[in-house]
């Protein structure tokens, strides 16, 4: 466990703690809109992670303008990646919603221990 | 200089994380999960990353708070 | 008791990622092995074959073109699958919770919507869209800004008056128009004999070539943008229509 190390790569260790948040959101809480925000969290730490690998001291954003040579450039092939990602986090979070207005107009509650109890179809 | 920066960001981010998972009140739930967005935001733009900020910036304060304000109006506000 | 399960299951887990994390090269170094392979090529050539002074823009539509592709197909299903989930379209009433109370919004609130909504959608189109090549922007965040600026007018102005102004009948043929777009450019490429989505046409003049490419970029961006943005609209309002069931009591039906 080199701690120092880890407390030098601070954006991968926190982006791991936000992970651990996420999960604990998404296997502790029982409303159904607090484990989508549990879900949310842990996407978006992901991102955080994998941007974060691409990053150079000094670098500039990879964009060709007046005065930024190509070899000062971060790393563009993550951003282009997560930009991708981002649009489907936002995708599935809204089937996600729609489904959780159709159990509440079914079952009258959002809480899925008690809809799990119900055992009912 | 960057390193502060970076490090209050960080520390900005766990916090608003935080306070999302703990609050009773899914409507200040929802609100606190814009915060985290822009937080991110911020983060993408000091990470030299600005295609990434305005995405987060506009899907996540634009889109994904304004679906869970509306689902949230439309279901319970309390958690329990 | 299963609190804790959870936790003691949390704390290895993270154990082991931390322990995973000691091992990374430092950040921000300059030699990792990500980006000695691929990545200066990318970054020295970006300009001249992806057709964009934007290396994002050329990386996500030229090197990584099929993952843009499945993109659009993901958020395309998503719209299926909400208003599949939903059914409001056909039976719904377009009307929703705020509508239904009759307070309409103050009057600040719709002054500053009227004087901020067309200057949103001019930046949307024409910075972000069009110009995503030379600045920071791109296809989709122009579409995301277009379709936050039709909220921000929905929530303003209620939904009936949204409604009106962008009915079904025009939204149908436009959230179609980024995978139409894709496809129609991608199949051009194995007109001439090569590969699908190709930008670079063989056989044709360089110079003329060239315009065209940046002709086909321009066309899969707005496709894109314009696809996304009313692809987000749309779910909005499917999620905000009411069900007849669904109104009070004692609210007037239309």
């Amino acid at each position: 466990m080199n701690f120092s190390r880890m407390f030098h790569n601070l954006n991968y260790t926190v982006s791991v703690l936000l992970f651990l948040m996420g999960l604990y959101t998404v296997a502790v809480k029982p409303n159904l809109i607090k484990k989508l925000i549990g879900l949310n969290i842990m996407e978006t730490s992901v991102f955080l992670f994998i941007v974060s690998i691409g990053m150079v001291e000094g670098g500039q954003a990879p964009i060709i303008a007046e005065g930024v040579r190509s070899s000062q450039m971060v790393n563009p092939i993550p951003q282009a990646l997560i930009l991708t990602g981002i649009v489907v986090a936002v995708s599935t979070t809204a089937v996600a919603l729609s489904l959780c207005l159709k159990i509440h107009e079914r079952y009258g509650t959002l809480n899925a221990s008690e809809i799990l109890g119900r055992g009912e179809l | 200089m960057t390193w502060t920066l970076n490090l209050l960001l960080l520390i900005f981010l766990v916090t608003t994380a935080a306070v999302a998972i703990r609050l009773r009140d899914l409507l200040a739930v929802a609100i606190v999960f814009s915060a985290y967005s822009l937080m991110m935001a911020i983060l993408w733009t000091q990470l030299r990353a600005p295609d990434l900020a305005l995405t987060e910036a506009a899907v996540g304060a634009g889109v994904t708070t304004v679906l869970f304000v509306i689902t949230i109006m439309k279901t319970t506000r309390r958690e329990d | 008791m299963r609190r804790a399960a959870v936790i003691g299951a949390l704390l290895m887990i993270g154990a082991m990622l931390l322990f995973a994390i000691g091992k990374m090269p430092a950040m921000n170094s300059r030699n990792t092995p990500d980006k000695t392979h691929v990545v200066p090529r990318y970054l020295e050539k970006g300009e001249e074959e992806g057709g964009a002074k934007n290396i994002i823009t050329g990386v996500i539509l030229n090197y990584r073109g099929y993952d843009t592709m499945g993109e659009v197909t993901v958020i395309f299903s998503a719209l299926c699958a909400v208003v599949a989930v939903l059914d409001r379209e056909k039976r719904g009433l377009s009307r929703s919770g705020p509508d239904a109370s009759g307070v309409r919004s103050s009057v600040i609130v719709r002054t500053v919507v009227r004087f901020a909504f067309p200057v949103i959608l001019f930046f949307a189109v024409a910075y972000m869209m069009l110009h995503g090549e030379g600045s920071p922007g791109g296809g989709f965040q122009g579409g995301a800004i277009l379709g936050a600026s039709v909220i921000v007018f929905t929530l303003a102005f209620g939904l009936p008056e949204s409604t009106r102004r962008m009915p079904l009948k025009a939204r149908i043929p436009l959230e179609s128009t980024a995978m139409v777009g894709f496809l129609s450019m991608g199949i051009i490429g194995l007109a001439y004999g090569v590969n699908f989505l190709t930008y670079l046409l063989p056989g044709v003049h360089l110079a003329l070539a060239q315009t065209i490419r940046n002709l086909m970029l321009t066309v899969i961006e707005v496709g894109i943008g314009i696809g996304g943005g009313v692809i987000f609209i749309s779910i909005v309002f499917a999620m905000m229509r009411e069900d007849k069931d669904e109104l009070q009591p004692d609210v007037p039906q239309p």
